[in-house]
């Protein structure tokens, strides 16, 4: 009896399936070949032991794994290295945008001067940022030295020293990335309707009180896009590393990219770097699960 | 307007991939960790020379910075896009031979006219030879000197340290005591600046082992490590207290130029001249100094090599024995020591850099002669891996040197 | 004390704050702008911002030293290429994700979300090889292709279906009623509406590929293939060490230009991220 009415329906959704597929297809084929492809391909990597220079690899089984996680001390350390640069970099960033966007939402004079100082990192080029930096921070020639000395302080020889090594990266890292989450803060402030806390204020709210039943609930979704942002970010950070400590002092500042990048292009050791990067694969994987999990729960 | 911009885009990117990728067969690649003009004149001089007999062969000397120099050579090897020449360090000699990415040229060699293969001593060949096979023929045999700035020690009214390698009273402790002297805080000027600034990074070995040699120590002998050795210790204490008792050494992480003025002296090799061209200032350079176990000269050693993947092999290889010829060899004698026996002894060495003068040569000609080379070995880029986060861990004031040097050793003994 | 002044004080106080914090975001252009003017040798021995003699031949000398002009251009041409094509791949792809209904269509977006935080430093060894087996290595194919379809093309692709998603459907239902195909209902109308989200996705797309360093890295040798970051990294003297001053120059030309169009189009800049609404 229905058949009449199925039958263009079908074709119909047959159309629009089509066409959804011609739509993702281009960036589909192509995530394929440049990203799952090469996913697989890492995964089989990381069995073989492979040396870069002669080119020779044989199977190896999980014995890369077995070196990384038990007879090497170093990628423990490179994994606590890691966990500490996001977890110093993260809440700073996040906090410290979150107050610039509160202080300069509004377009006023002022805030547009402020917005630009604070965003201008952002499109400064991340090598010429480290470089600067890495001047700025010499011991005793640095800028910084001389500014702290000025007011009676002898600081420490930043990049060289384990523990001021990661809290310099960290400190140039936050500085070149918070105005981008200062801006995506901003929209979204400005995208909530003032009669919302107009309204607020008129019961007699006060700002903090604004701030934590209304601004912030209604921030949620931008803070949760923002700490991805910054969580991925953090766990990917190359070129500061690079350019200002090549990992260096004694290790303090091996992060996991970086880490990946030398075992797998300054050592050889392309086999190890590849189980490397299924281990950074495995924990950025675990976040997004957590963070759809998160994002569910919201709802 | 977009869609037309886009497409000259795609044009443009496509053109320069192609342009990048159609080596043209008869282009030499050469990759050179100098980017000194003076040393590329004189390149580009010896190619141009190739040209007479081989009129549609043109070289290209690509420049890649020393502290990346291994780094990038093995990643365009991977890649599939290696040169086809290029300089090598004694360093990594033994990993490239071993691995067979190195092209043997020993036929070529022989075959080349007055060729004199035998005018390098068995010893510069060492590293270069297995077998049968020759891997590379030295062309710089470079001792490491002393440069210092004479118009400091001229105004401190110091004995200047050639003059105190006459009269035999050059020792590292004397060198420490000089640096202390003219260390000047207050002009910005250091009393010792590490081998091109890098001497607790890409230079580390460089900066150590001369010193470790005075005081009777090594890096390693026979598959076991000495630089927990109590000679080692006590030189790099020396070393250490310069920095953090003294204040003379440009500390890690601080410039102190020596040739834009900014250092007393350093120890470096004579193709540095090439930057004392403009110097405001009187320089000189003077042996390495000696130490406890009397003089230990120190040389390094570079190479130019024929990749085995290159794509123009025998042109390669015959480019190689022509930039090792005896006439070639005197011309970049000016800056590389030679390895060549005839042009080490022949007069015409001892004034082949107008910017040296003959006496200054024979300090180098001497260096070359008693120097023993760098260490190497077939591990050496998972040793200095391993050894990096340690030699580090020297690098602050209350270091303690022999446990870090025992913890250094017991890492790298099973690499050894 | 009044109201007013109290709230003036207050504002003082912020400003003198907002001003205290600016410091280390702006002192960094102010010095790197002295030492490009200054001779080598004195970037660091003097500690006054002004040059005690001005170096204006450090800007001709960088040209001298590399192919600075040709790499500026470089990395200008990647970054607008691969900011056209990820927008052109990425909301086509994200329009048919938020409005086609096809079967599959929730594994594809599935799949593109356990990618979207995914950094490149995962697939760079595999990519390596495959690049070469491409005959891309040595190219700028790479610093494309890279950012197009991975991480980078996937978050764009997922941005742009939320905003899709956000947009009221009338709009191009009148475009199908007009006999528009869904090509071009994307095309010429929800393309359209959608300014602000291309706008916030091609900044940060284009921030991205300007900012690469790994890639050119790992994939480029050539020294007339190099891009800014590239170039600037490489500016040592003959035996590796900084030449300070010229780096200090060339960085400064490559930050100064995108300083200004930033300033100029900062408030457009802001707007696009709020109308945009890239929030999860």
């Amino acid at each position: 009896m229905s058949a009449a009415i199925k039958g263009p329906s079908l074709t119909l959704k047959a159309r629009e399936a089509i066409s959804g597929w011609l739509f993702v297809s281009p960036i589909l084929t192509g995530f394929m070949i440049f990203f799952v492809g090469p996913l697989i391909a890492v995964f089989y990597y990381s069995t073989t032991e492979w040396n870069l220079l002669s080119q020779q690899s044989h199977f190896v089984g999980m014995e890369n794994y077995v070196d990384a996680l038990t007879r090497n001390d170093t990628f423990w350390n490179v994994l606590v290295n890691s966990l500490v640069f996001a977890a110093g970099l993260v809440p700073l960033n996040m906090l410290l945008a979150l107050g610039l966007a509160l202080a300069l939402s509004r377009s006023v004079r002022g805030a547009v001067f402020f917005r630009t100082v604070f965003f201008a990192p952002v499109i400064t080029s991340a090598v010429a940022w480290a470089i600067i930096w890495t001047f700025l921070l010499q011991h005793e020639s640095g800028a910084v030295n001389r500014a702290l000395s000025v007011i009676g302080i002898n600081g420490p020889n930043w990049l060289h020293e384990p523990h001021w090594a990661m809290a310099s990266v960290i400190f140039t890292r936050v500085l070149k990335t918070v105005g981008l989450n200062m801006i995506l803060y901003i929209a979204a402030l400005q995208s909530i309707p003032r009669d919302y806390t107009e309204a607020a204020r008129l019961e007699g709210a006060n700002g903090w009180e604004i701030f934590r039943r209304i601004t912030w609930p209604l921030l949620a979704p931008t803070t949760l896009v923002i700490m991805v942002i910054t969580v991925v970010g953090s766990l990917k950070v190359f070129d500061h590393i690079y350019l200002m400590t090549g990992g260096g002092p004694q290790n303090a500042t091996l992060v996991l990219a970086f880490y990946i990048y030398e075992q797998g292009f300054k050592f050889f050791n392309t086999g190890y770097a590849s189980a490397l990067a299924v281990i950074l694969f495995v924990l950025i994987l675990a976040l997004t699960i957590l963070q759809t999990i998160l994002k569910a729960a919201r709802k | 307007m977009s869609t037309i911009m886009i497409k000259r885009l795609i044009c443009a990117a496509v053109l320069s991939g192609t342009i990048a990728t159609n080596v043209n067969a008869e282009e030499l690649r050469f990759t050179v960790w100098t980017g000194s003009k003076a040393h590329l004149d004189m390149l580009n001089d010896i190619a141009e020379g190739f040209r007479q007999t081989h009129p549609d062969v043109t070289v290209r000397y690509d420049t890649i910075p020393f502290g990346d120099y291994v780094q990038k050579l093995t990643l365009q090897m991977a890649g599939g896009n290696p040169p086809d020449l290029g300089w090598l360090l004694e360093n990594s000699a033994p990993a490239f031979v071993e691995a067979g990415a190195l092209a043997d040229v020993s036929k070529t060699l022989h075959a080349t006219e007055n060729y004199n293969y035998a005018d390098f001593s068995t010893s510069a060949m060492g590293l270069w030879t297995k077998d049968d096979g020759v891997y590379g023929i030295p062309f710089s045999t470079s001792p490491f000197l002393v440069y210092y700035n004479k118009s400091l020690y001229d105004a401190a009214g110091l004995e200047t340290p050639d003059q105190r390698a006459t009269d035999g009273t050059w020792t590292w402790e004397q060198l420490k005591k000089d640096a202390a002297t003219l260390r000047n805080a207050d002009a910005g000027v250091w009393g010792y600046e590490t081998v091109d600034g890098q001497g607790y990074s890409a230079r580390v070995w460089h900066n150590l082992i001369p010193i470790i040699r005075a005081y009777g120590g090594n890096a390693w002998t026979d598959g076991t490590c000495h630089l927990d050795s109590p000679e080692a210790v006590k030189a790099i204490k020396l070393f250490h207290d310069m920095i953090y008792v003294d204040g003379s050494a440009v500390p890690p992480g601080e410039q102190g130029d020596f040739f834009s003025g900014k250092s007393a002296l350093t120890v470096t090799q004579i193709s540095r001249v090439s930057k004392l061209a403009d110097a405001n200032f009187d320089w000189g350079i003077a042996p390495l100094p000696a130490g406890p176990a009397g003089n230990a000269a120190t040389v390094g050693q570079a190479a130019v090599v024929a990749f085995a993947q290159g794509k123009n092999k025998d042109i390669a290889a015959e480019f190689l024995a022509y930039m090792t010829n005896a006439k070639n060899v005197a011309k970049m004698a000016e800056f590389f020591p030679p390895a060549r026996k005839s042009v080490l002894e022949g007069d015409a060495f001892l004034s082949s850099n107008p910017a040296i003068t003959p006496e200054q040569m024979k300090i180098v000609a001497q260096g070359i002669e008693n120097g023993s080379v760098l260490p190497s070995h077939e591990h050496f880029p998972q040793i200095e891996a391993k050894a990096r986060p340690e030699f580090d861990a020297l690098w602050s004031k209350d270091a303690d040197i022999q446990a870090t040097m025992t913890k250094l050793c017991q890492g790298i003994q099973p690499l050894l | 004390m009044t109201y007013r002044t109290q709230q003036k004080i207050t504002r003082i106080c912020w400003i003198i704050g907002l001003c205290a914090l600016a410091i280390p975001f702006v002192f960094p252009f102010i010095w790197m702008l002295s030492g490009a003017l200054k001779g080598q040798a004195d970037v660091f021995s003097s500690a006054s911002l002004i040059p005690s003699q001005i170096h204006w031949s450090n800007f001709s000398e960088i040209f001298a030293y590399q192919p600075f002009a040709r790499q500026y251009f470089n990395s200008l041409y990647i970054a607008v290429l691969v900011t056209g094509l990820t927008l052109f791949l990425a909301s086509m792809a994200g329009y048919a994700l938020a409005r086609l209904r096809f079967s599959g269509s929730a594994l594809v977006l599935l799949l593109l979300i356990s990618a979207l935080m995914m950094p490149e430093e995962v697939t760079i060894i595999p990519n390596f090889f495959l690049m070469k087996k491409l005959g891309l290595m040595n190219t700028h194919m790479p610093l494309i292709l890279l950012p197009l379809f991975g991480s980078q093309g996937v978050m764009a692709t997922f941005l742009m279906r939320q905003f899709f998603l956000a947009l009221p459907k009338e709009l191009e239902e009148a475009g199908r009623m007009d006999g528009l195909s869904r090509f071009g209902v994307y095309f010429k109308v929800a393309l359209p509406l959608s300014r602000p989200a291309l706008s916030a996705v091609g900044i940060i797309t284009f921030l991205f590929s300007w900012n690469l360093f790994l890639e050119p890295l790992v994939f480029v040798n050539d020294i007339e293939l190099f891009t800014l970051p590239l170039a600037l990294a490489n500016f040592t003297d003959t035996y590796g060490l900084p030449l300070w001053h010229l780096q200090l120059a060339a960085t400064a030309l490559a930050v100064i230009p995108m300083l200004i169009v930033y300033i100029l189009a900062q408030r457009q800049i802001v707007e696009s991220f709020a109308l945009s609404g890239v929030k999860g």
